[in-house]
């Protein structure tokens, strides 16, 4: 039986012809039966990602008032830009935004890594416990919103009842319907539904430590913390940056734990981009400024899409030359 | 407050500033109408009731035969966690009713909640893939009929005749002088109270605060003498609850978005920052901040989170529908215990009365309800409209039977023969409180029939009030800023 590697051309092209630097046409002409398989999936992506994408930029530069139909927009150039990088609720909503998903995302991974390395221990329940912890991440997201807005609701909220009834505060603690406290207390709710996946990721991650490296370290005298510094740590760089990358972006596009529990008041206190955009294009009817408003959040979003590559590809890198 | 007590109160109340409101809903056409406008009271109301016999499936059969075959799609505001089982099972009874009448039309029904129709059926439209008829909240129907995606209807397309509706719920279905749809319910709401709690502060349990300025009072003094919030203030953004609760007060002052309360609003004049609406703005300050007498959810609450409360004894004063005795009945089956003996007590101590007026007298009440309207075909799903089907559930809905029916416990026939049928005499006798709500009916204030509304009234003004209430800017500030707002919409595509 006679193997093909992976490197030589499909279609009996000599491989010479390719190293010579060929042009792009000729290549693909060479290559056409590895196009061909790739075919229905590019035309897939298309559809569903790139049209939508230039459909996004092209009505962001209309506008689309609420007395007319979207197919009457009237073309205005980078006007809907502007309005939103002039408008102040914008740049409340950003800061917002970036609250929301560093403190979100970093709580999301230290409690994930607290779990991962509890659990790589061996105890009794181990696997219990493991079913327990996962069930935040596995719940519907809508439940779990309504389930918190009537654990934290400023009336009759399980956690104020019982903070009255030990004397600890002598009225009701008001969690959501105040400016100061709503944000945070969303980013409670979505740290504890995230924490499980950076959790699974990064307990998945642990397996892959060498344990002859933390038996040496052990024979070298370093403690717990220096074998967890020196040793584990640096090995789940990848992952951890994989794991972070991905609750960053997750945390960029989180829209139903606000929505549901705030719908982004009060005072705009806890609108995040995402439910601002929803807002904007669904509540008020202004696609155009919507679109505009998600053009510039898809280039963020792109932006950290970008280092996740990179940050996979240099984690792949490491781990094929340890 | 009894029920004679109740009837010569409202008499006496009608004052020339309700005349004035009430031509602003009734129009001129009051005249040509099936029931006279001009003598309304719970008593003529009573005295028309079960004069008249309609037969729906004859009426309609004429409209669209009978054995008619075909299909329809419809979408409508369905029965949500804050209404009735009563409610659920007329929507049950309705769509049995309408297959069994119209065997061979297959009728798809979808039913939402009020706070998501309006964005389903705007997404839908944008990928032309709506239902052929759709049921929407008044204030929706200008917004789609201006841009173009609802046919021409009239009540006389289905065998009806203008006069048959309220005047007012007829100019929610006008733009630029064309009809787009059919009132299918109208309705105004009241003031609840709990007459214990009332009793508790120190306030005479059978009277309910006459002005808005009394409400601030009494709120706080319950709250003070109590414990126990007074006023179930509702400010949640995104939620119809909100214009719905604070409107009729900024009405009252003397304030509005424009001057739809006036006799002939032509909507130019941005009032939201008058001085009369700062004035009602400062009162729901006053509430929530300085005294701190409403629930402090108020930010995040709907009239859903304020009936659990008020059953609970935990809220003396609340606006809203007369379903919500039947709400209260409903909820008090789930209690057990001490709180089944507390929620029937506040059951037995609950009282309805008149919204309270302004400063100057003025009493107002949102004009509300809903519409049906079919689509063009190009925006529906499949880019066809099977009229005669569509026009059948039309008329089966609008009829004076089902007109009656759908609204049973928390609203009004659109259709005014409706107020004629037998059901209309078994709700009285059924439906406690009705009579109340009823009477409120020429204090209705339709909202503003522009296309711009479901912004101002949904966004806007609950942006406004959160703006003054969390202390982000001062009640000046918050006024200036909606007027702002409001401006933009108006004017372009500033946010």
């Amino acid at each position: 039986m006679s193997i093909r590697t992976s490197d030589a051309p499909a279609g009996g092209a000599p491989a010479r012809a390719v190293a010579r630097g060929d042009g792009v046409l000729r290549r693909t002409w060479i290559h056409r039966a590895d196009y061909l398989y790739v075919l229905p999936a590019i035309v897939v992506m298309l559809i569903v990602i790139a049209y939508p994408v230039y459909y996004t930029i092209d009505l962001s530069f209309y506008s689309t008032p609420p007395s007319l139909q979207l197919r009457d927009k009237i073309f205005i150039g980078f006007d809907n830009y502007k309005t939103i990088l002039e408008s102040e609720v914008f740049w409340r909503v950003t800061l917002n935004t970036f609250i929301w998903t560093i403190v979100s995302t970093g709580s999301a991974y230290i409690l994930g890594l607290g779990c991962a390395l509890c659990l790589h221990q061996a105890f009794p329940g181990r696997a219990v416990m493991r079913a327990i912890l996962i069930i935040p991440w596995v719940i519907s997201a809508v439940a779990a919103s309504y389930i918190w807005k009537w654990i934290y609701h400023s009336n009759f909220g399980v956690i104020g009842a019982i903070l009255v009834e030990l004397g600890i505060m002598d009225r009701q603690p008001n969690f959501i319907d105040n400016v100061n406290t709503v944000l945070a207390s969303l980013i409670v709710v979505n740290v504890w539904r995230e924490f499980p996946f950076a959790m699974i990721m990064l307990a998945a991650g642990l397996q892959t430590v060498p344990d002859q490296l933390l038996r040496a370290a052990k024979v070298d005298g370093a403690g717990a913390w220096q074998s967890f510094w020196h040793v584990t740590f640096p090995h789940l760089r990848g992952v951890s940056i994989a794991t972070i990358l991905l609750l960053a972006v997750a945390n960029f596009n989180s829209f139903i734990v606000t929505w549901i529990m705030t719908g982004g008041g009060p005072s705009n206190a806890s609108h995040i981009w995402i439910t601002h955009i929803y807002e904007i294009a669904f509540g008020r009817q202004r696609w155009g400024i919507a679109a505009a408003y998600s053009v510039i959040l898809f280039l963020i979003v792109m932006s950290l899409g970008y280092f996740y590559v990179r940050g996979l590809g240099g984690a792949e890198k490491e781990g094929g030359g340890s | 407050m009894s029920k004679d007590k109740f009837g010569c109160a409202v008499r006496r109340g009608v004052s020339m500033a309700a005349i004035a409101a009430a031509l602003a809903v009734w129009g001129p056409a009051s005249a040509q109408a099936p029931i006279d406008l001009s003598k309304w009271s719970p008593e003529y109301v009573r005295s028309i009731a079960g004069t008249q016999d309609y037969d729906t499936a004859a009426d309609c059969g004429k409209v669209t035969p009978l054995d008619y075959r075909g299909r329809v799609t419809f979408w409508y505001q369905g029965a949500f966690e804050g209404d009735p089982d009563l409610l659920r099972q007329y929507y049950r009874d309705f769509f049995a009713e309408f297959r069994k009448t119209y065997p061979n039309i297959q009728l798809v029904d979808q039913a939402l909640t009020y706070n998501d129709l309006l964005d389903k059926f705007r997404t839908a439209l944008l990928g032309s893939a709506g239902p052929m008829v759709v049921r929407l909240q008044i204030l929706g129907g200008v917004e789609f009929a201006s841009k173009g995606y609802l046919q021409e209807l009239k009540p006389e397309d289905i065998g009806l005749k203008t006069q048959d509706f309220w005047p007012g719920a007829m100019k929610s279905n006008t733009w630029k002088g064309k009809t787009y749809g059919v009132p299918t319910n109208n309705e105004t709401m009241a003031l609840i109270w709990n007459a214990d709690l009332f009793k508790r502060a120190g306030l005479d349990p059978e009277k309910p605060p006459e002005t808005w300025d009394d409400v601030v009072r009494y709120s706080k003094q319950i709250k003070e003498k109590t414990g126990v919030a007074g006023y179930g203030l509702v400010a949640r953004k995104n939620a119809g609850n909100t214009p719905y609760r604070f409107m009729p007060q900024l009405w009252a002052y003397g304030g509005g978005a424009f001057d739809e309360a006036s006799a002939n609003p032509n909507y130019s004049q941005i009032e939201i920052n008058s001085a009369a609406s700062k004035r009602a703005l400062q009162a729901s300050y006053d509430m929530f901040v300085r005294d701190k007498s409403v629930p402090v959810s108020a930010l995040t609450n709907q009239q859903a989170d304020n009936q659990p409360l008020f059953l609970a004894g935990q809220l003396a004063m609340m606006i809203s529908h007369p379903s919500d005795y039947d709400v209260m009945q409903d909820l008090k089956k789930k209690a057990t215990g001490s709180d089944a003996q507390t929620a029937q007590n506040v059951i037995d101590n609950m009282r309805y009365g008149l919204i309270p007026k302004g400063p100057d007298g003025r009493r107002a009440v949102v004009f509300g309800g809903s519409n049906m309207h079919i689509l063009k075909p190009e925006y529906v799903d499949g880019g066809k409209v099977d009229q005669p089907a569509a026009k059948a559930l039309v008329c089966f809905w609008t009829s004076p039977e089902w007109s009656l029916k759908m609204a049973y416990a928390g609203s009004n026939p659109g259709n005014l023969n409706g107020f004629k049928t037998k059901w209309m005499k078994e709700r009285l006798e059924n439906i406690k409180f009705l009579d109340v709500t009823t009477s409120m009916l020429p204090y209705g204030v339709p909202f503003p029939t522009i296309p711009e509304t479901p912004e101002i009234m949904n966004i806007i003004v609950p942006d406004m009030l959160q703006n003054a209430l969390t202390g982000t800017m001062t009640v000046d500030q918050a006024a200036e800023d909606a007027a702002k707002k409001i401006k933009n919409v108006m004017s372009g595509n500033k946010l």
